[in-house]
This record gives C-alpha cells, structure tokens and sequence, in this order.
C-alpha cells in the first residue's frame, strides 16, 4: 500500500509538471518572424519581388498587347484581361510593393533626415509603381492610397491627378535627396539598393529622368506641363547606360530571367530551339533590311518571315535570339535612350531647352544599340562602335514618325512601357489581333475582383478598348 | 482478372467440401420470456462456432449441433442463457428480464464510458469488424456509407492519399471544419501537411495524420457528431469527434491465449476508363503530328503511312492503339493485408499484440507503399482499487511514387496523357546505360515529351513517415464511488519527403530536388475525478471533474537544390542552388471541465457539462472561454410502463450545447517574416539570397486586436426507437448549430497597402435532419437478412460575412476556378460560364468566329452534396455471410479539368461529331443590338467554327468553366464480400478454433453519375484544404477485388 502511494504520488506529480501555470501559455509569439525590419533588408524584397512578378507576368503575357513579340501565353490581347494577370498585378503592386514601400517611408520618416536617402529611394520606388499601375487601369486610388486606417476603401483618382502627384513624389525625392544631413546617414548596403548600391546622385537623376516620363504621359494628355518640362531638361537626366536603372539577373538558379525560365520549366533548354518568343510584326517591319544592328542581335532565323500575328514562331519563322532570352537577361525600368528619344520628340515640337532633335535622335539610337551590343549584363553577340557609328550616321534626319519609332524599338522587352509608348504616338500603328472580340489592341486591364469585392469605392469597369486620358484621342 | 480469382479460391472450396457434417443433429425448441410469451428474435448460437440461427415470430427455432456443445441464447434485455445439447433433440427456454441488459454502454467525449440510454445526444457506433471488411488502407475509407451525417472525399487512386471527413456539414469558414480525432481518449492529430509546391505548379497528396489508426485494433469507432456530444473538448470541438477505442485483449475459447490472423490478398484495376476516341490520330487542325501527345485532333486513321510515327521517329502506318494504350501504362495493383495478433486475459491482466504489414503496389507504375503497424494495449488490475493500462501503437509507412496532381507539373500523368496513335509499349525502355532518358516523343517542331514511364520510375516521390501515438493510464478507486484517472497521451510524427525531378527530365532538365522534414507533436494529459452516488431511492448521481492540458507543435524544415551536377545524387551540396525554408508552429490549451449527470429512476437522465479554456493562440488577458451544455435522455417506454412486442424501446433525445473552434498560432503580432521566395506567375519565382542580399516582407495581414474562437451554439432533438422486440432499429435526429464568430482574413482593398485583416465575423449555419434504420426484416431458419439504411441531409449556410464583403475565397483552383462562401448560400462553385441570353438562356454566340463567349464569373452552384445515404446489407446462412454496402451522394457539382482536357484534346467519343465538316454550334444564338445596347433581334447560329477543334478548343476560351461543371452526385457500390467461417467441429481438435475465408470488393460499380469518364467522386483538394467539387488531374480511382482469410488459434 505504501508503494502505491509512492506510485500515484510521483504520477501526479509528473503530471502537475506537465501543466504547471500560465506561463506555458505564454508562446503565442512566432519565433520565426521579426517585429520590425531594416529598411536592408525590406528594399531587396521589393526590387526582386517587383521584378520577379513584372517579368512573368506581365514580361510573358502583354508583349503582344503591343506587338513586340508576336503571341503569348494567356495574353489579354483578345479584349479579355483575366482576373489572375489584374490581380496578381495589383496585389503585387499595391500590397507587396508599395505596402512594404510605405513602411519603409513611415520609418524612415520617423527617424528624421538622417534617413532622407531610403524615403527618397522608397518615394521614388513608390511613384514609379504608381506610374506603372495607372498605365495599366488608369484611374486608381493614390490620394487615399495605403492608408487603411483613414481611408479603408480608398477612392479612385483620374489619371491626370495621379500623374501630377506622381510628378510632386518625384520633387518630394529629389528635395529629401538634396537635404541630407552632411554626415550621420543611414547606410545604405550596396546589396539591397540593387540599382545603385546606394548611390544618391544617380537616384536623383533616376528620379528626374522618370519625372520627365511622367510628364510625358501628362503632355500627351493634353495637360500644359511646358514649363515643368523644361525645369526637368535643366536638371540632370540619364545619359549614359552607365546611368541606366535595371536589376541584374546573376543567372544562377533563382536568379534567372523569367522570360527564360517559362521556356525551361514548360519546354526546354532555350528559346530558339523551343519557339516561345518570336518577334512581333513591327519589329520585323522596322528593322528588317534596315541595316539597324539590333535586327541582328535580337532575332534569330532572320532570313525567314516572322510568325505573325497572334502566331508562335516555328522552324519555318524567325524567332527571337538566345542572345537576349536568357538567364541573365536584367529587368530594365529606364535606359538613358528613352530620355534621348524624349528631347528628340520634344525638340522637335519645339522646346529649345530639348536641344537639338537630330542629335538627340541619333544619341537614342546609339544607347540603345550600345545597350543591346555593348553595355547590357552578360552581353553575348556584341556589335562594334564602328558599327554603330555607321548605322547612326546613315539615318536620314527624324520625323516624329522616326522617333516614335525608335521609341519603340527602345522599349523592346519592357511591357508597361511599350505599351504605353504605342497608346501615346499611335505609332507603329497597330493592327487589332484576327481573334480580337474588341475592336482596337488592348488598351487598359479591367479592376480586379479583389479591390471590387472589398472596395465599394471602385468604379465600373470600362471596355477594354476604351481609350485612358493620355491617349488624348 | 475474375477468372484467376476463382482459381486461386478453388483449393480453398475444396477443402470446405472436405469436411463431414457427420456427428451433428437438428435441435428445436421455443423461447420464451419471463411471462411465457413467445419472443421472436432471439440469437441462438453453438457456442465457440459461429453456427447461429433466430427465433421465428412464434419464438421457434431450429440449429445444428452436437452432443456436448453449448447452446447460447441471447436477446437484448433479457438474461443470457446456455443450455449443453444432451440426448434430447429439443430444448426450450424462458428467459429472464435484464434490467441491466439493456444498458449499451459507448466510450463518449475523454473517454468517458456511458449507457446508451443515458445520452441526450445521438452516436453512431461502427464496430471493428464493420472496418475490417474489404478493408481500406486510410481507416477514413472504411466509415464511408457506414455513419449518418459525414461526408467523405478522396483524391482519387492515389496510394497512401488522403481522405477528408466532415461531420454535419461545414460549419467553419477558416479551413477549421475537420473532426477530432480521439483514440483511448487521446488527442492525435490528423492534419495533412500540404505536399511540396502549391496545386497550381503540381503537388502530391499525402496522407492525413489519421490515416494510420490501424483497422484491425480499433474495437469501435463512436462518430460524436453534435456539440453536446462534444462539448467537453470545448474550443475545439465544433467539427465534431471520432472516438476511437482500441481492442483489448480477452482470453480465447476456454482460456489461454487467442491467436488471430486476418489476411488479405486484393487486386486493384481502373474503376473507370474514358470513353477514348479511336479514329483520329494525334495532331492538329487534322494534320498529323508526332509530338501531339493529349491531342488528337489529326487526320482520320486509315493506315496511311506517315514519316515519323510517335516515339520511333520511323516511318510507317499510322494506327490506332487500343484504349489509347491506358491498359499498357496502368498496372494491376496489389493490396496484401496481414494481420496478427495474440491476446489474453485473466482476472488481473490483459494484453493485446498485433503487428500489421500492409503492402501496396499501385495501379500506377513505380507506385507503392509498405506500412507496418504495431499496437500494444495492456492493462493490469492492481487491486480493488488501483488500475493501469498502456497502449501505444507504432506505425512506419514507406511511400514510394505518389502521383503528382494540379498543373505546371511535368510529373503529372491523367487520362488526358494518352494519344489515340500513342502506343505506350514503345516507351519501354526509358534509360539508357549512361542514365539518359530514351524514347521521348518528338513533335514535328522538335519539342519534346517526356517519358512517362522515365517519369513514373526515375523521379521519386516518397514519403517515409514514423508515428507514434499511445497513451498510459492510472485509475485510483480510494472508495467505491470515488475514482481518480490520470492520463497522459503523446502523439509523435516524424515524416520525411523527398521529391525529385531527375536531371533531364523535360521541364525540368537540369534536375532538382525537395527534401522535407516535418515533425509534429501532440502532448495531451488529464486528471479525471469521479464520484458516483445515490440520492435516495429514484434518484442517482454522477459527478466528473477534470482538467486537461494539451500542447502541439508543428516544425518543418525544407531543404530545396536547384540545378544538380551529379544526376542521381539528392544532397544540397550536389544542386548550384539550395533554398532552405524552415517553419514552426505552437500553441498550447490548458482546459479544466465537468460533467453532472442526475438520473431519475433509469428512465431520465440529465446531463450538464462544462468546460473552460485557456488558450496561448488568444490575446493573454483574454484567453479564457467558457462551453456549457445540457443534454436531456428521457426512455418514455419506461415512463410511461409501455410493454408492447410492437414498441419495445422509446428514448426522446435534446441537447443544447455551446462550443468552440480553435485559433491558430501567431495570429495576433504583426510580422516581418523573412522571405526566401519572390513569386511570380506559373511558379516562376526568383529566390533569396538575391545578388547577395536577404530579404524581408511585411505581413500582408492586419493581425486582430482581440480574436475570439468560433462560437458554436447548437440544439438537438433525437428519437430512438426499437420496434418488434428489436427488428426494427429507428433513430433520428435534427439538429441546428449556429457558428458564429468566424475567424476570418478579410479582404480589405489591397490599395490600402495591405490585403487582409483577420476579424471575428460572420456565421454559418447548419441545418439537418438524419435518420438510421437497423433492421432484421427476414429470419427463417438458419437464414437471416440484416439492413441499415441511414440518411442525412445537411444544409450549411453562410448566413453573413461582414459588411460590403460579397464572398471569401474558401479554396482557390485554376483557370478562375474557385470554392467560395456567399452570404444566403451553401459553399458555391465560383468560376466563369457562357455569355448566355437572358431571355432563352442559349449562348450567345460571337457573329464574327462561330464561338462562344465567356460571361462573368458567377456561382455555379453549391460544392456540398444535398444528401448522403449508405444502405448495408448482411445476409447470414450458416456459416455464410454475404454483404454489400452502397452509398449515395445527392446533389453538388463538380468542375472537372479532366474531362475538359479529354475534351478540349479531341480524346473523347463526343468529340468525333462533325470532325469533317461544317461545325456550327447550333445550341447556341446570335443576337442583334441596338445602340443603347439592347436586344433588337435574335437568330439561331448559322456562323460556322472553323471546324470541330475550333469548337471543343473554344469552349473553355477565357477561363470558362461552366461546360465542365457536372452533378455531382453519385450512387456507389461501396464494398461488397462473402465469406464463410468454418463450424469448430469441422476444424476437429486441433489447434485451429476459427477459420473464415472470404472474397471481397471495394469501389465496385458504379451505379448512377452523370459525370462523364472520371470517377465522379475525385478532388482536387486534399484533407487540409476545404475545396470540393474541383476535380483535375486526379490519378485515376480504382476497383479492388480479392480475398480474405481468417483464422483464430
């Protein structure tokens, strides 16, 4: 009887071991997880989750929206945008992007000037997104954007509020660059600023470079932002493609360009051999029998017909090359050509402080040969300054036709931006896809289902052929 | 298949044949009970054999047997009676009232022991050999058509797949809606951790954690299906619970040990084949193509000869392949179940040993699994006062080549991979000495295909899975009606997976691999305190007090490598790139309860529960929860002094009871977590370290203030009754829950820079009514007819969700396919049908292309079934059983993406029509506008496709789905068997006491589905998720046939 008392006793005591107090109650904190987070380490996350979503989704399915690349997979060409390329879109925009950006700029804002650096990074990061969403769906939340607590369902915004207030972010970013406090800054590490390795000057120019795109989109709208402009041309832009804003794909797995990884993971070894990207009809017009080196650097098999509309290549057609679809391919979000070409377009309606539209005409042309032959990551096929210098030298002085085209060929493999710069000029007209149920090329995505269900302050969705604001038509 | 079967059973008859009938001798007689009346009913059996027969209605009956072996005759509420066969050829017998008889006792919530008469709520109770018939290798299979008021899914053929059981309906919009599942009153787990990857780029479906409960020692499983029922789990008890109790051992036939062996041999072949096209070749537009695999919309085969035919490249004639050659890819599988267990007991002791070994081979090649089981359960009676006992049960299961299912996959093989010109002989072989994949298919532009059998046998898909679960027990009796339990329990799962796509595997050429390492442990101890006592003459009273406290944890740790050097070898070191995740949940609930049962003179029984929580997933100062119920048993036969041969036994049933769901962890901090993996579309994602740099995101959640469990309040009212002296088993049951307090994400406008905020809102009702019949309708002799007929029809509705906020995703398919809950409706298919006209509701069709166009996406119908049914039939003779089980499932729908790719592929017999000439969708209609864009004029559709493919091709043209959505019900021959035990004087003396052998099916017909070429009962969605009624890509389900054999020594 007595070991049994012993028995029982040490049983309950082990039990009352297992279930003491309250205390073990206490865990409910994920010991993975951190509470706060260095600006560090959240930048890396947006330069690549923004590329990383941009290149698959948007990279593989609305080139032929604008015609660079002839067919892809799942493409809203036909009228219809589905709900996963909206809504993925928008939810990496807003919510990862700019929701992680807007949390970088409250930190950075609480801690004073010494953190002006990462704001303006975060600002101009930020009014680039909301560049990018507005070119897409054109009215979208900004005023009442990313501030759940006293906007919840955040109204819309017209496009030329949006732009104006993407214009002031810029201004807002150049002036907390050129305030910084002379020593105490916080350090920026070269890895996580994956454009500039924290480098502010060539922030600052990235900043005004992308306001004068900004108020391109405003001008082609028809507001007057003359005078805007010209401030913009007087301060410093992108030149050089040393200047050039771009996150660079290592090429080692899972840092592979996406446009490379779908043939990869779906079809095999490379591009040319599994015919996945051909080059869209205008690409073939403009440049075949030109004499323009890029011909040869981005299309492959170029002595056949291009696939066509809404066509795949195959054996028998041209396809674009291997030496631009791969691995190392960079995600490119503004080159210095893109500027040239704006005070080509500029000076040749008329803005003196543009200069002169030849030679900035012909500077476009050669940045952006020199990107493609010279200067991008991982170059494979390249093209001499010889080369170049005969073909720049051979152009016939530019019409505005000229130059929208070059404008064109200088956005190859960027979506948003081709995109846009057809809706702008018009020019390479577009022909409407054979299977199309609108009656133009696609010009604006549909809201997604997401922001319709939770905010009631979304408006109605127009047809998907209807012009935006900027098209000004 | 059935012919080998009955070969192989032959030397099994023979030797029944063999044995004499010699020494028996027909006995008679009549029963009677106390008052001299005739009893109908009454089991009459040789005792030690199986040898049985009933009385008739005048109480008579005849049985064989001999001299010297006893006669047992049983009948419920009355007294056992054993009679020795003497010289006389008759016996009659009167027997006795049993007031204790009567008293069916059922283990119920903590293991708490009750009579049946006593509970206020319905149970369900299938006993062990209900589960051991065809048995299934995941013990959910086996309840299914057996239990009113669950529903069970599968994903198909999958071998060591899981399967998902919800009880009542849903009642939780958080994914919380599976069952507890409670063996010896422990807590063990059944989460299925998700396979690797997500179904959007291909997963695998791997066993959910109760899978491995071992059917041959559960001794009975008690399905607690109302909140009364379950009330003392409190915060976790609003899906219900399944009690498992385990067999102890018992002494055999005259004492000393029983030895049993179960074995079982069964043969697993495709339940159901496509109805494949045989009479256009692969290709498109009718041009032929090689490399056209799942796509046969070619020329007509007329045995032209082609330059490349698929796989050789040669040139030859083209020709069709039978059954698109399913017959030479799909195996036979083989199921073999042994079984073997010793037990005994004496007065002081028990003891149960049981080793099972499963081994399977899948019907898929390079597919199988191999689990052995071994249960202990033993108990000792120390004195009058004190007992212990210990059971504890170790599973280790190896899982080899489980499918891939979903999409984006290169591993994913369905029957939409199969080509009419395709012969799958020719792929064999598939490596060559230097470990090269061979006989690929080539297309016309080069592309290429893999192998499928490179696929089935060079990428593994295994699962090695180590559990533990068991539980010891003291129980201190200090005083007659004074008795202290304290239990401890532990549930251990160590399950590793490795999944790897070999190095030049199309899709996935430079190779690449997932190793996974979960663990999850269940620790759940009580203290259980009970007093008993009288309260006068009618009045009796138990009280139970306890406390409980239970903790699991959840840890993961993953290891990805990319890109491997050395084809074969699966290290980190081996691959350019490793991408390691790591993941760890906890949480703990610490929960004191009780219970006061009052009686009233054995015909009223009141029962009042309650149980308070305190749990770590809820904010500290406001953890604590309280769940109350009442539950009323009142036996009117008794109370009212009803003695009648038509209405033997009436029991009217109400609970109220209130109860919780759980929360997760770590649902209250807002989180920066780190990131490893930037996503992008169709699983193309980029990975951390990213040019040298980590990363962090912020939680895309607004964490909540204040989270509360999901309340559920529920009521139910039951009947049971027993008519003519017990032939006739009624019980029904209504029930109503409310679920309120759901704990859900919200959507909130992702423009606000987040996507979600986790609140407690909305509510989801459950509605049902459920009826079980048992009854013995034909007794006559030595033959008796036995069925159970029960129904259930559930309703869950989503009553409200929160303000403005038209529906949540529940589950999320493909192509916009989506499970969602809509305020007013039950789980509703969302996803996109045809542009169709208002007024005719014919497509509208688009002038310019002969097509249809897509309209907006809209729900398609409720994903939960109307009603369930299951019918079980015995028939007895002798020593003969035969028994089928059929089971129904009403209303529904289905999406299946199977069924669109044999379609949309020109696989299928429907796609033959019109393959050659003009196509005009006639069904459809063309309508005329006016500018305000209103209807002026309709015409039927005189614009032609540009042929056949273009029809079935376009059908499904931005994301429409609706073509593919099906009824969902079905009417199943569930499991079918016969069997024939042996009598103990035909065994003779020797060691053998029983012998049983029998032939058994499962999944054999079926009867009724209006779902086209799949089996209607596969899903996407395994048990984790809580997706219906979206099937794709699922590995084909399969019918098993076979035999068994038992023998008791």
């Amino acid at each position: 009887m007595k070991r049994l008392k012993y028995i029982l006793l040490s049983f309950v005591l082990a039990f009352g071991a297992l279930s003491s107090c309250d205390e073990k109650l206490d865990i409910n904190t994920d010991p993975l997880a951190a509470t706060s987070a260095d600006p560090n380490a959240v930048l890396p996350f947006v330069f690549v989750q923004y590329s990383s979503r941009k290149v698959t989704e948007l990279g593989t399915r609305i080139p032929d929206v604008s015609q660079y690349i002839s067919d892809t997979f799942n493409s809203p060409k036909n009228g219809n945008t589905s709900i996963f390329l909206t809504g993925n879109t928008w939810g990496m925009m807003y919510n990862q992007i700019l929701g992680n950006l807007s949390l970088v700029k409250a930190d950075a804002e609480a801690a004073g000037p010494t953190s002006n650096n990462v704001n303006a990074i975060a600002t101009i990061l930020s009014a680039h997104i909301f560049y990018e969403l507005t070119s897409l769906w054109e009215e979208i939340p900004f005023t009442q954007a990313l501030n759940g607590q006293e906007f919840p369902s955040p109204e819309f915004d017209e496009q030329e509020v949006v732009l104006n207030g993407i214009v002031d972010m810029y201004d807002e970013a150049i002036a907390l660059i050129d305030s910084r406090p002379a020593e105490g800054n916080f350090a920026i590490t070269a890895n996580s600023d994956m454009f500039y390795g924290g480098d502010m000057a060539s922030w600052r120019i990235l900043a005004n470079s992308l306001k004068l795109r900004a108020l391109m989109m405003l001008r082609s709208g028809g507001a007057n932002v003359d005078a805007q402009i010209n401030a913009t041309l007087n301060q410093p832009l992108m030149e050089s493609n040393g200047q050039a804003a771009f996150l660079e794909y290592s090429g080692q797995p899972g840092a592979q360009n996406g446009m490379l990884t779908i043939i990869t993971a779906f079809f095999g070894p490379d591009n040319e051999s599994q015919n996945v990207f051909g080059p869209g009809d205008p690409i073939d017009e403009i440049l075949r029998g030109s004499g323009d080196p890029r011909y040869d650097l981005w299309v492959a098999r170029n002595d056949l017909p291009a696939p066509g509309i809404d066509q795949f290549p195959d054996p028998s057609t041209s396809v674009l090359s291997n030496n631009i679809i791969r691995a190392t391919l960079p995600d490119m979000l503004m080159l210095p050509s893109e500027i040239d070409l704006y005070k080509a377009e500029l000076a040749l309606d008329g803005f003196a402080a543009a200069g002169s539209a030849d030679e900035n005409y012909r500077n476009g042309v050669r940045n952006n040969i020199k990107w493609w032959g010279q200067d991008i990551p991982g170059v494979i096929a390249t093209v001499s300054d010889a080369e170049i210098d005969a073909y720049v030298a051979s152009l016939a002085p530019p019409t505005a036709n000229d130059v929208f085209e070059q404008q064109f060929l200088a956005s190859f493999l960027m979506p948003v931006r081709a995109w846009n710069e057809v809706r702008r000029n018009q020019f390479p007209v577009l022909a409407t896809p054979p299977a199309s149920t609108i009656s133009t090329i696609l010009k604006r995505f549909n809201y997604p289902p997401d922001e319709v269900g939770s905010n009631p302050n979304t408006p109605a969705n127009k047809n998907t052929d209807v012009p935006m604001w900027f098209e000004n038509l | 298949m059935k012919s080998k079967l009955t070969w192989m059973l032959m030397p099994l008859l023979a030797l029944v044949m063999s044995f004499s009938y010699a020494q028996e001798k027909t006995i008679s007689g009549t029963v009677t009970d106390q008052s001299g009346e005739p009893l109908p009913g009454v089991n009459v059996i040789v005792a030690g054999t199986v040898t049985g027969t009933q009385t008739d209605f005048d109480g008579n009956y005849t049985i064989m047997a001999s001299t010297g072996q006893t006669l047992r005759y049983t009948y419920l509420g009355q007294k056992t009676v054993e009679r020795t066969v003497g010289a006389s050829n008759t016996i009659d017998v009167q027997m006795e009232e049993d007031a204790e008889a009567l008293e069916e006792v059922v283990v119920t919530a903590l293991g708490i022991q009750r009579e049946t008469r006593t509970l206020g709520y319905g149970t369900d109770i299938v006993k062990g050999e209900e589960l051991v018939k065809a048995r299934e290798t995941n013990i959910v299979n086996s309840l299914q058509g057996k239990v009113t008021g669950v529903q069970i899914t599968n994903t198909g053929g999958n071998l060591g797949g899981s399967s998902k059981i919800i009880i009542r309906g849903v009642s939780s919009l958080s994914g919380r809606n599976n069952p507890l599942w409670v063996v010896d009153g422990v807590l063990i787990n059944d989460s299925q951790t998700p396979g690797n990857g997500s179904r959007i780029s291909g997963t695998r479906d791997f066993a959910n954690g109760a899978s491995v409960i071992n059917p041959d020692d559960v001794e009975s499983i008690n399905v607690l299906k109302g909140a009364a029922a379950t009330a003392l789990y409190g915060s976790r008890a609003a899906g219900g619970a399944i009690i498992v109790t385990t067999k102890r051992g018992a002494s055999g036939e005259g004492g000393g040990a029983q030895v049993t062996v179960n074995s079982t041999t069964r043969f697993e072949t495709l339940f159901r084949t496509p109805d494949y096209q045989q009479e256009y070749a692969m290709g498109s537009n009718g041009q032929y193509d090689a490399g056209s695999v799942g796509f046969d919309w070619g020329p007509k085969i007329v045995g032209q000869t082609v330059d490349n035919l698929p796989i050789t490249g040669e040139r030859g004639p083209l020709t069709a392949v039978p059954n698109n050659g399913i017959d030479d890819f799909f195996q036979t599988g083989i199921t073999r179940i042994n079984n073997f267990a010793v037990a005994d007991a004496n007065q002081r002791f028990d003891y149960r040993l049981s080793l099972t070994s499963t081994n399977q081979t899948g019907i898929l090649p390079g597919s199988s699994l191999d689990r052995i089981t071994i249960g202990l359960n033993a108990g000792v009676k120390h004195n009058e006062k004190l007992e212990s006992r210990f059971s504890v049960q170790y599973t280790t299961t190896q899982s080899r080549g489980t499918g891939a299912t979903g999409a984006n996959d290169p591993n994913i093989i369905s029957y939409s991979s199969f080509s009419s010109t395709l012969d799958q002989r020719l792929f064999r072989p598939w490596i060559d000495e230097s470990g090269n994949q061979i006989n690929l298919v080539t297309a016309n532009n080069g592309n290429q295909t893999n192998n499928p059998f490179w696929i089935r046998n060079e990428n593994a898909n295994d699962r090695d899975d180590d559990r533990i679960f068991g539980n010891f027990q003291v129980t201190f009796k200090p005083w007659e009606k004074f008795s202290l339990t304290a239990r401890v329990g532990a549930d251990l799962q160590d399950d590793r997976r490795l999944i790897e796509n070999s190095k030049g595997t199309v899709g996935r050429l430079f190779g690449d691999f997932i190793s996974d390492n979960i663990r999850r442990n269940e620790l759940t101890s009580d203290v259980i305190a009970t007093y008993d006592t009288d309260l006068g003459e009618d009045f009796s009273f138990n009280i139970l007090g306890g406390m409980q406290y239970n903790s699991r944890i959840f840890e993961r740790q993953q290891i990805q490598g990319v890109d491997l050097l050395i084809p074969e070898l699966f290290s980190p070191a081996n691959a350019a790139q490793t991408i390691p995740v790591r993941d760890f949940a906890e949480s703990r609930l610490f929960g004191i309860y009780g219970s006061a049962e009052l009686r009233y003179k054995s015909w009223a029984t009141l029962t009042l529960t309650a149980r308070n929580d305190y749990s770590s997933t809820l904010p500290e100062d406001n953890n604590s929860y309280f769940y109350p119920s009442a539950s009323l048993a009142f036996v009117f036969t008794d109370a009212l002094g009803i003695d009648s041969d038509f209405l033997t036994f009436g029991k009217i049933r109400a609970s109220w009871a209130q109860v919780g769901n759980d929360t997760n962890p770590y649902l209250l901090n807002f989180n920066f977590n780190p990131v490893t993996t930037a996503t992008g579309q169709y699983g193309l994602n980029l990975n951390f370290p990213f040019n040298g740099a980590l990363a962090y995101s912020a939680s895309n959640t607004i964490p909540a203030e204040n989270l509360l469990p999901e309340e559920q309040t529920s009521y139910e009212f039951g009947l049971d009754l027993k008519l003519f002296n017990g032939r006739l088993g009624i019980d029904m049951a209504y029930f109503n829950n409310k679920n309120e307090n759901q704990i859900l994400n919200i959507p909130i406008p992702e423009s606000t820079g987040f996507a979600f905020r986790t609140q407690n809102v909305g509510r989801v009702d459950q509605e049902g009514f459920e009826i079980a019949i048992d009854a013995t309708p034909v007794v006559a002799g030595d033959f008796s007819w036995n069925t159970a007929l029960n129904f259930s029809r559930v309703e869950s509705e989503v009553i409200s969700l929160t303000e403005g906020l038209e529906r949540v995703v529940i589950a999320s398919a493909f192509n916009s396919v989506q499970v969602v809950a809509v305020p007013g409706e039950e789980f509703q298919l969302y996803a996109f049908p045809h542009l169709r006209d208002e007024e005719t509701g014919r497509p509208i069709i688009d002038p310019n292309t002969g097509r249809r166009q897509a309209g907006e996406a809209t729900t398609l119908g409720s994903v939960l079934p109307d009603w369930t049914a299951g019918w079980v039939n015995s028939f007895a003779y002798k020593g003969w059983s035969l028994y089928a089980t059929a089971d129904v499932k009403w209303g529904g729908v289905i999406k299946s993406s199977t069924v669109e790719s044999l379609q949309t592929g020109g696989l299928v017999k429907e796609t033959l029509l019109n393959r050659e000439g003009t196509f005009i969708d006639t069904e459809g209609v063309i309508v005329t506008r006016d500018g305000d864009g209103n209807i002026i004029d309709r015409r039927d559709n005189d614009v032609p496709l540009l042929n056949a493919q273009d029809f079935w091709t376009s059908l499904n043209d931005n994301s429409v789905a609706e073509p593919y959505v099906y009824d969902a019900s079905y009417v199943k021959l569930r499991e079918a068997g016969l069997s024939y035990t042996f009598p103990s004087d035909m065994l003779g003396d020797g060691f053998i006491k029983g012998l049983s052998v029998g032939i058994e099916g499962r999944n054999l017909l079926l009867i009724y589905s209006e779902v086209p070429h799949i089996d209607p009962e596969a899903t996407l969605f395994g048990s984790g998720a809580d997706g219906f009624g979206v099937e794709r890509a699922s590995i084909p389900s399969t019918r098993s046939a076979g035999f068994n054999v038992k023998l008791t020594f």
